[in-house]
């Protein structure tokens, strides 16, 4: 789909993600040119040949060089870029034998879906010489299996930075920077996220399964139909658990405590109304998130959107397009997509997106719905900070918030523990002083309240953590 | 026929995807707000402090979060509500929260009085999470000072403002939006001008300091004052500050008093009697903030005249007069001395300079915080021992009188020289002590007052033994 030029244009937001830290620096916007020249134009064969074979060194290295990659080093960059062209040409090379069998049916693709390529187009940014390249291929599958397995490698770097720095905000930077300078369009930037998104799932899963048994390979290369599906209820379960074990704070956690929020997705995972939504976990944590009363709507719409693209994935395996671990893997990616970004933004952006979403399955309106987001997505980034939240503190709405404030508020309690704890060490009145110190706190929260310098949830919060030590 | 409708279908599929994606695209967006932003917030955090612009909500929330860390050592209070009903927060630093601990000198620091001065609200936010953090790793510095001083820390006078000028789109902010509170009010020139009554006394002959008689009539009956500019008066009046900063942006110097011109021209050095310890302070602060005393840095704009900046330091009223400031208003109608300073010359510049911001302030906020134990200080008591509330310490040479707290305490800022400090009260007879002041610590000297009545009693008797000694002597 839009792998190709979104793999491409990952490589200039590796280029770019260099000068993160600091202002963008001449240096990293002179070396995007060079890039593309190199993408515009297929290298010499023995070029190739000759970075395949160093490319298996630096396929060593890399990994190596991700923990200490925090600095964004140009150097380690180039390293990067040098991989991923490498594989890029690599699996090219190797896509390009597995795909002659299906060349007929895909020539007959590209004349007749015409109306594909036209949506294609619409998140591929006209402006950019790669669609030439995009158009110019006679061998349609390059556009599905060839080059998103090269944009995968490019992505599956920055979706470990990601993983690393345990940060979205990494990605959100250097997307807003392109943006800044014109250099992808709001669709691309969307459709970039999703592969980011897709590969820091795997990530994640991946890690997670390390945990568990090797006997559950979640991406194992059984070339089975579509019966793949239900086969991985296993391993979502141990993805389940890797994401309880793991970036706790990230993922959902729909409860104040974290093991409340454990025990909750386990217990989501055996009352499962719907069948196939509980091979989601986040989708499923999200369901309940939503708030049934209010916005019975909306809930009844997700389910719909995802039943929907299960659906899809699974005519899609059925009918060959895909392999069967693409598709699960499409959807796991999907499953941690909606986990990570619906999480923070389900109250204010649901009921505007999920109407849009709906019109109908034809491609005008998707185009439309596309451009409307755009519009939308461009108009928060300009009024970045418009939202003023000062007044409506909206306790019902904002149930994300108090995520974040908790998180924090723990913390602080947390360290105040330990210093407390330290602190009295000489006076071994640790056991005495906790229960002084939750008194002392329920009356200090108490009396804030009543001053306005803190909600009452917040001070339930409070005292809530302070009961629970 | 199959693949091309797989085909259809998967870019279908994607075209879905991409929509949920952007179910939550909006909090990916840089200036997302607050929940967006905490996700952020993890990757530009050190030890607690993230480089970011704090909103009202954020701000709260991380005094409370400074407040859950420390609550040893801290306490948050309002002093009042802004026009639209925010809260102006304080957050108390000391070792014995909430007490005003007889000896124990009052500090403060005020930002974004301009709501789109943006850097001192900031970084007045990071230095609360700093002292906590260093207070708790042990940081003898950061315990000395908070367990010899209060310290108040109220981020920002003008959050009406400051909502306003953050809410603009794109990152240029005007130089004029959310500068006011949100009645228009500029708070900087909304203080009674006291300036004028002491250029008449100057003239005239009386007092040059606690000038605000009747704070009633000229604060709380007064329609032009703001809610914010009322709120800080009474803070002013209730608490005996000693040492106070009032963070602002659009230029890079410490500026103190005069702010307002003695002729009523647009600029001239206009000295209060203090001038040579606000130089020592607003130096204090400038010279390790090395952009701000740098003195080959060029004026924030082409035309700017600096020409009155020295050491990064400058008079008020040389460089432009300003009547009705908060600054002098401290001076002038309390015993506490403030400097303003000018933090940056964009008044609300990128947020990913804020870190850059706090590195060049950081030890200059610490350094003026510092200063407050100089000079002189001591208890005035009667011959009992009881406290002499309002007593009046006067330097001699330094026409500027401080006068003793609620404990009889005083606190007298001073350059290291020789000083005869009197001490008097009404009803009690005066004492004049030598002191010989350092740079610092501070000097402690303590007054006994004698009352009249004491006096007479004590003369009465001293009759009575003479003439008790005459008659005997003479055999009445």
């Amino acid at each position: 789909m839009g792998f190709l030029w979104t793999g491409t244009w990952i490589l200039v937001l590796v280029v770019h993600s260099s000068p993160i830290q600091a202002f963008p620096k001449p240096g990293g916007i002179q070396d995007k040119p060079v890039h593309n020249r190199e993408l515009s134009a297929e290298r010499p064969l023995n070029e190739q040949i000759a970075e395949a074979e160093a490319d298996k060194i630096k396929q060593t290295y890399s990994p190596e060089n991700k923990p200490s990659e925090s600095n964004y080093s140009f150097v380690d960059n180039l390293n990067l870029l040098k991989a991923i062209t490498e594989k890029e040409k690599i699996e090219k090379e190797r896509q390009s034998i597995r795909s002659s069998p299906y060349d007929n049916k895909l020539n007959m693709e590209d004349v007749d879906s015409t109306k594909n390529r036209r949506l294609i187009d619409d998140y591929d940014s006209t402006k950019s010489g790669l669609d030439q390249k995009f158009q110019d291929d006679p061998d349609g599958l390059h556009q599905l299996d060839g080059t998103p397995l090269t944009a995968e490698d490019i992505v599956q770097k920055i979706a470990t930075r990601i993983y690393e720095e345990n940060d979205r905000g990494v990605f959100d930077k250097i997307v807003s920077k392109l943006l800044n300078l014109g250099l992808i369009t709001e669709s691309q930037a969307h459709t970039l996220e999703d592969e980011v998104a897709e590969v820091l799932q795997k990530l994640i899963s991946k890690e997670a399964n390390s945990y568990e048994e090797r006997a559950n390979k979640p991406t194992s290369k059984t070339e089975s139909q579509t019966g793949k599906i239900p086969e991985k209820v296993t391993p979502m379960a141990a993805i389940q658990d890797g994401f309880a074990n793991g970036e706790n704070d990230e993922t959902v956690s729909n409860t104040l405590t974290l093991t409340n929020g454990l025990e909750r997705r386990t217990k989501t995972y055996s009352e499962d109304n719907f069948e196939e939504l509980q091979y989601f976990p986040n989708f499923y944590a999200l369901l309940k998130s939503i708030d049934s009363e209010k916005e019975a709507k909306e809930k009844e719409t997700l389910i719909t959107i995802m039943k929907t693209l299960i659906d899809f994935v699974k005519m899609m395996v059925k009918y060959g397009t895909i392999s069967p671990e693409e598709g699960v893997s499409y959807l796991e990616n999907l499953d941690e997509t909606i986990a990570l970004q619906t999480k923070s933004k389900l109250e204010k952006n649901f009921t505007d997106n999920i109407s849009k979403l709906f019109p109908a399955p034809s491609m005008q309106s998707h185009e439309e719905t596309d451009s409307t987001k755009q519009e939308a997505a461009k108009m928060e980034k300009e009024y970045g900070t418009l939202k003023d939240s000062t007044k409506d503190d909206n306790p019902g709405g904002k149930t994300d918030e108090p995520k974040g404030k908790t998180e924090a508020y723990l913390e602080a309690i947390r360290k105040n523990i330990e210093w407390l704890k330290k602190h009295n060490k000489k006076g071994n009145k640790e056991d005495y002083d906790l229960s002084k110190m939750r008194d002392f706190i329920n009356q200090q929260t108490d009396a804030y309240v009543e001053k306005g310098i803190l909600d009452k949830e917040e001070a339930d919060a409070i005292k809530r953590i302070y009961s629970s030590l | 026929m199959a693949g091309r409708r797989g085909r259809a279908l998967l870019a279908l599929c994607g075209a879905l995807v991409a929509c949920a994606w952007l179910l939550g695209a909006e909090a990916q967006e840089p200036g997302a707000p607050a929940a967006g932003m905490r996700r952020r917030r993890r990757l530009q955090q050190e030890d607690g402090i993230s480089f970011e612009y704090h909103r009202y909500p954020e701000l709260r929330e991380a005094l409370v979060s400074v407040w859950l860390q420390c609550t040893a050592v801290s306490r948050i209070y309002t002093v009042g509500r802004s026009f639209e009903g925010r809260e102006l927060l304080v957050i108390e630093l000391s070792d014995n929260p909430g007490v005003h601990e007889p000896g124990e000198p009052e500090f403060k620091y005020i930002g974004n009085m301009h709501g789109n001065e943006a850097v001192g609200r900031e970084l007045l936010i990071f230095l609360a999470q700093y002292l906590c953090n260093e207070y708790q790793k042990g940081n003898e510095t950061i315990v000395k000072l908070i367990h010899n001083t209060r310290i108040h820390i109220m981020p920002s006078l003008n959050p009406d403002g400051f909502e306003k000028a953050a809410s603009q789109p794109g990152e240029l902010k005007d130089w004029f939006v959310g500068r006011s509170n949100a009645q228009g009010i500029d708070l900087n020139r909304n203080f009674p001008d006291l300036d004028r009554i002491v250029y008449v006394n100057e003239k005239e002959g009386g007092p040059n300091n606690h000038l605000l008689k009747n704070l009633k009539k000229i604060v709380d009956q007064n329609t032009k004052l703001a809610p914010e500019t009322k709120a800080v008066i009474h803070w002013i009046m209730d608490i005996p500050f000693v040492l106070s900063a009032n963070l602002h942006g659009g230029d890079l110097v410490a500026n103190y008093p005069y702010d307002e011109t003695r002729s009523g021209s647009a600029h001239e050095y206009s000295s209060c009697p203090d001038d040579a310890i606000f130089q020592s302070l607003a130096r204090a602060y400038s010279s390790f903030n090395p952009p701000m005393s740098d003195p080959n840095r060029p004026p924030c704009r082409k035309n700017d005249d600096d020409s009155s900046f020295v050491d990064g330091t400058t008079n008020g009223a040389a460089w432009y007069s300003v009547p009705g400031g908060m600054q002098d208003f401290n001076y002038l109608s309390s015993n506490c001395f403030e400097i303003t300073v000018e933090l940056s010359c964009e008044k609300f510049p990128p947020e990913e300079t804020l870190k850059s911001y706090w590195e060049d302030n950081k030890n200059s906020l610490i350094s003026y915080l510092e200063q407050i134990h100089r000079g002189v200080k001591g208890f005035v008591r009667d011959l009992q021992g009881h406290p002499i509330a309002n007593a009046t310490i006067s330097v001699e040479g330094i026409d500027h009188d401080v006068t003793s707290a609620k404990d009889g305490d005083y606190w007298r800022l001073l350059i290291p020289g020789n000083y005869k400090l009197t001490a008097s009260a009404p009803g009690y007879l005066a004492i004049t002590k030598k002191v010989a002041v350092p740079y610092s610590p501070a000097v402690r000297v303590d007054f006994e007052l004698e009352s009249f009545s004491e006096r007479k009693e004590e003369e009465k008797e001293e009759l009575m033994e003479w003439w008790k000694m005459m008659s005997e002597t003479l055999n009445f």
